[in-house]
């Protein structure tokens, strides 16, 4: 390399620095700032429950967001902001008692199991915070604090509900899928009893479905692919522990589509509440928070309630 | 050098653990009712069990009931799993494996009607007084209520 060369080259690399301290003092300068709006109704748990959510998901979940230093460069700022933006949109501690008692009590089992499939707190924010891991210790404690808040039972007694209330038309969710009495000839694929929020459920499939599982096809399930899921409010346990359905709560209807859910996973959500069947949701975005919840059955196709059994 | 082997030890250890959420379909658990209509489901957490209630249709109009009375023809199918938790949600039971299938029938005897039972499973042969079992299994299964459905 002759010495005009040299030159050159060093010309280029000074260039190639003042863009890229410029482009870093400009990314600075619009750094987004993110704001601590007053806690107007906070979470009150026990202390030892409050200390783990106060360290482990605070920063994003609440008004009470502490940066470090390096979460306020560019571009790191820029993620930071997002995160901390769409988290307090999911849920916020500093404003907990807006929502009502059993959307609370929900939201505290969707933390404990987004904490114990590991998805949260975010890895990528526990990388650069490793004071927030939540250890196995704290994990029972959250475990066991759930469990006890949610003892609950229906009064509801099955058989003693003389008349049913009966929807006037086929009643149809907002993205199309509508209400249909089919599945009471489908296969049940799985039943299940929740003591997280006091329900007992029965799980059908269609033809589609049942040939799926039997030829562990679900990765991703085929189109055409119906789940129904029938949820009644649980009576308390009889003399011998027998847990019985009592008040039909709600029927929930996943529809595969690849290409018309595409925007959730390939799955259509709909739900129906009350047996007026209601249909659950205003606007199409419902299904939104449907699949942020069954991310966390995504090595099971996104369907929680199959039967299955551990991989070998 | 002995902690170190079992530094490795420990780590061979936590590789060879399966991941409780890499699940594969357990079809073999499904049942087919065979033209059977789901009665009611109830579970228990002593025992960890899951059950189903199948009938036919004459079983299905008197599970509606409240009386005693049962009609020659009617057929009901009581399925039961084990209940496991479920892997995919802290908070969730579901049904494991197959443990018992147990049927009563109701058929037309020269002074009414006459109730038979029987059970495959793997509990079989445990129960000591078999006659004086079923009746007691007989009148749980007939003393259910049907759920109500939409």
């Amino acid at each position: 390399m002759n010495a005009l060369e040299k030159h050159r080259y060093r010309n280029a690399a000074a260039i190639l620095a003042g863009i890229l301290f410029t482009s870093f003092v400009v990314l600075q300068a619009n750094s987004p700032q993110i704001g601590n709006p007053p806690v107007t109704s906070e979470f009150h748990g026990p202390e030892e429950v409050t200390r783990i959510l106060k360290r482990s998901c605070y920063d994003c979940h609440s008004n009470e967001t502490n940066l470090r230093w390096y979460d306020k460069v560019a571009p790191f700022s820029y993620k930071v902001a997002a995160d901390v933006e769409e988290a307090r949109k999911r849920f916020n501690f500093s404003e907990w008692d807006s929502i009502p008692k059993a959307d609370q009590e929900g939201k505290l089992w969707y933390i404990v199991n987004m904490i114990d499939a590991g998805r949260m707190p975010l890895p990528e924010y526990t990388a650069t915070h490793p004071s927030a891991r939540v250890t196995p210790e704290e994990l029972a404690i959250l475990k066991n604090y759930v469990t006890g808040i949610s003892q609950h039972y229906a009064a509801g007694d099955t058989a003693r509900i003389a008349e049913k209330a009966r929807a006037a038309s086929v009643p149809k969710s907002i993205n199309g899928i509508a209400y249909f009495d089919d599945y009471k000839n489908w296969k049940v694929i799985s039943t299940t009893g929740r003591p997280d929020n006091g329900t007992s459920r029965i799980i059908y499939g269609n033809d589609i479905a049942v040939k799926a599982l039997e030829e562990n096809k679900i990765l991703p399930w085929p189109d055409g692919a119906v789940v129904v899921k029938v949820v009644w409010n649980s009576q308390a346990p009889d003399a011998w522990g027998n847990v019985k359905p009592g008040n039909f709560n709600n029927i929930q209807i996943m529809v595969r589509d690849a290409k018309k859910f595409a925007g959730t996973e390939g799955w259509g959500f709909a739900r129906f509440n009350g047996l007026d069947l209601k249909p659950y949701g205003k606007t199409v975005s419902f299904a939104t928070s449907c699949i942020n919840c069954h991310q966390l059955a995504k090595g099971t196709g996104f369907v929680f309630d199959i039967p299955t059994r551990p991989q070998h | 050098m002995k902690s170190l082997i079992t530094f490795i030890l420990a780590i061979l250890a936590l590789t060879a653990c399966h991941d409780p959420r890499e699940l594969t379909p357990a079809p073999e658990t499904i049942f087919t009712e065979n033209g059977l209509h789901v009665i009611t489901s109830f579970h228990n957490n002593l025992t960890r069990t899951i059950s189903v209630l199948y009938g036919n249709d004459d079983a299905l109009a008197n599970a509606g009931k409240e009386r005693d009375a049962h009609t020659p023809g009617e057929v009901l199918k009581l399925i039961t799993w084990d209940l496991k938790q479920n892997p995919l949600w802290f908070g969730s039971n579901i049904n494991g494996r197959v443990q018992s299938v147990e049927t009563v029938t109701v058929s037309a005897g020269p002074s009414g009607p006459v109730i038979g039972y029987a059970k495959d499973g793997n509990s079989q042969k445990a129960s000591g007084n078999a006659v004086s079992g079923n009746a007691e299994r007989i009148s749980f299964i007939f003393a259910q209520r049907a759920s109500v459905f939409p």
